[in-house]
């Protein structure tokens, strides 16, 4: 007996450590849609807290523009240096189910405290960037309320602290990661330092977020995982009202060969297709209203030691034009994408190096200029990941800059445009 | 002749005696281990925890050496809730000899909360109260473990 006991106790200890028998498999079915929006159900806390930090440090190795410094050679989201530390994101969140004995509703709250275009635009510091309720009674249509990601791009949804890199692509930077100026904004030239700080708008990014209702679910066939999502939101990125009657509409959906592991590192082979649909009214002019339209298609591969994700982009109507001209935000023009990014998780060791080209036109259709008055930027960004544990990493990267454009006051700005080191210590808690 | 006979069959026992005696002592540890596994905590981390303490004793003794029951009551019986995220473990589990209990005092308290009695795993089978089960199991020589 006395042996059993040692048994029974030596089972515990096993299982506290994580360590499952042969007997039971257990199955991790999850994904963004999943990750965020819902809960295991009847197996979730009343509160969860949770939460991560990012302390970052950033070097800009442009060259002086002819009247001092630009936006594209300084560190955002202040503008006013080319070098500096910062913790660029601070978030603390609760989800779980609130009642427990109801494992069909689940919520989800989150919090910004760093300094990003989230809360440096708001003239805080402090913006909620997630708030929402999930309805689970309806197999096959869950129901998500409130504000939360949009589904989209892969680098969009997915959880920012788990991306492989510090800055975003020019692709999601520009393209997707909506600016939401009103008036009063200054507009003009891009200013250079000492005034470059004067480049940002009033009001928050939209940090890939709508308020709105979703409709998703996810269905497992075979090894694969199917998902699908329908939103339809305001359009109006991280503010809690809308500012007009129209309405964003967005789709998407994924399929995902699932070879193991659970959470945002799942290992898998997934592909993916989304569109993005709206219209914004121009806040000078509010007779005036302009498409806002996003599509993509996408692959991500997953096994370690090796990760391959690529995915391209075409925007129509609402291309950002710079920080400097908010009312010239409300164009038609046209833009597209892309990116390939490898990474390599060393064998038998904690670091990952990784490597990623981006791409990405602006103003492919100018309405106020002949042919090709086009921008281009085209980087190329090295890597490295040491991962103390699977809460705490350390990323550092490299970026290669080429920016060119036939506009001649951009390339004006463009001129010099060079190298930018980036490192920064995520924690998750 | 007959105490001939005698000492042959007293030499055949002192022989056999020992190899009996070890079988008897092998069957009677597999027959002793018994446990009940006790989930009375609304921390679904435990919820996982004593599906796996479950899992490991089986694939310690095998499942036909093991008798091996999880009994449910309080906040811990969401764990034998019919949609409970951990229901393909549960089914795998009761497959490979696993018992379930629900604690029929909780069910009926969660029931006047809910508005309607929570649907169960229909791998459980219900008890009158979970803490007598775990009780009257002891009794019957399981041992108690509460992961």
């Amino acid at each position: 007996m006395k042996n059993f006991k040692k048994v029974a106790l030596a089972a515990t200890c096993t299982a506290m450590l994580g360590g499952v028998s042969g007997v039971v498999t257990t199955a991790n079915a999850a994904n963004w849609l999943m990750l965020q929006g819902t809960e295991r159900a009847d197996a979730a806390p009343r509160v969860k807290l949770w939460g991560f930090i990012q302390a970052q440090y950033q070097k800009d190795y442009s060259d002086r523009s002819p009247n001092g410094y630009v936006p594209p050679k300084l560190i955002g989201p202040n503008l006013n240096s080319q070098s500096g530390f910062n913790v660029n994101r601070a978030r603390i969140g609760l989800r779980g189910q609130g009642m427990p004995l109801d494992g069909k509703v689940n919520y989800f709250l989150l919090g910004e405290f760093g300094n990003n275009g989230i809360t440096a635009g708001n003239g805080g510091s402090a913006n909620i960037t997630d708030a929402s309720i999930t309805f689970n009674h309806i197999k096959g249509a869950r129901v998500r309320v409130g504000l939360f990601k949009t589904p989209g791009s892969e680098e969009a949804l997915q959880a920012i602290h788990v991306f492989d890199y510090i800055n975003f692509t020019t692709m999601a930077n520009q393209g997707l990661l909506e600016r939401h100026p009103q008036a009063g904004d200054p507009t003009g030239p891009a200013q250079p330092t000492p005034n470059a700080d004067m480049n940002h708008f009033s009001r928050s990014v939209g940090a890939f977020r709508d308020v709105g209702f979703q409709i998703f679910d996810t269905f497992k066939s075979a090894g694969w995982e199917h998902s699908y999502a329908v939103m339809v939101g305001n359009g109006n990125g991280l503010n809690f009202g809308d500012n007009d009657d129209n309405k964003d509409t967005y789709v998407y959906w994924s399929s995902e060969k699932v070879f193991g592991g659970k959470g945002g590192r799942r290992q898998g082979l997934k592909l993916f297709a989304w569109n993005q649909s709206g219209k914004r009214t121009n806040f000078n002019d509010k007779t005036q209203e302009q498409d806002r339209t996003r599509s993509g298609v996408g692959v991500k591969y997953l096994k370690k030691p090796f990760r391959v994700t690529a995915e391209v982009m075409t925007a129509d109507g609402m291309i950002f034009m710079g920080q400097h001209r908010p009312a010239h935000l409300y164009n038609n023009e046209e833009a597209n994408g892309a990116y390939l990014d490898l990474g390599w998780y060393i064998p038998n060791s904690k670091w990952e190096l990784d490597v990623r080209y981006d791409t990405y036109t602006r103003g492919e259709n100018h309405p106020t200029s002949g042919a090709n008055d086009e921008t281009e930027f085209n980087t190329l960004t090295v890597g490295t990941q040491y991962h103390f544990n699977k809460k705490t990493r350390l990323n550092m990267e490299f970026a290669m800059r080429d920016n060119k454009s036939d506009t001649p006051a951009v390339e004006t700005e463009n001129k010099g445009v060079s190298d930018r080191f980036a490192i920064q210590l995520t924690h998750i808690f | 002749m007959k105490s001939n006979l005698i000492k042959a069959f007293a030499l055949l026992a002192v022989l056999v005696t020992p190899f009996i005696g070890s079988q008897a002592i092998a069957a009677k540890s597999f027959a002793d281990a018994k446990v009940v596994l006790q989930i009375s905590d609304p921390n679904p981390f435990k919820q996982t925890l004593v599906l796996n303490v479950a899992s490991n004793i089986i694939k310690h003794y095998g499942q036909d050496n093991v008798e091996v029951e999880i009994v449910a009551f309080g906040p811990g019986l969401r764990l034998l809730f019919a949609e409970n995220a951990n229901k393909g473990r549960i089914a795998s589990l009761a497959g490979a000899g696993v018992t379930f209990s629900a604690c029929a005092n909780t069910t009926r308290n969660m029931g006047k909360k809910l508005g309607h009695p929570p649907a169960l795993n229909p791998k459980s089978v219900t008890v009158s109260a979970g803490v007598v089960r775990i009780i009257d199991l002891i009794k019957k020589g399981y041992t108690l473990v509460k992961p």
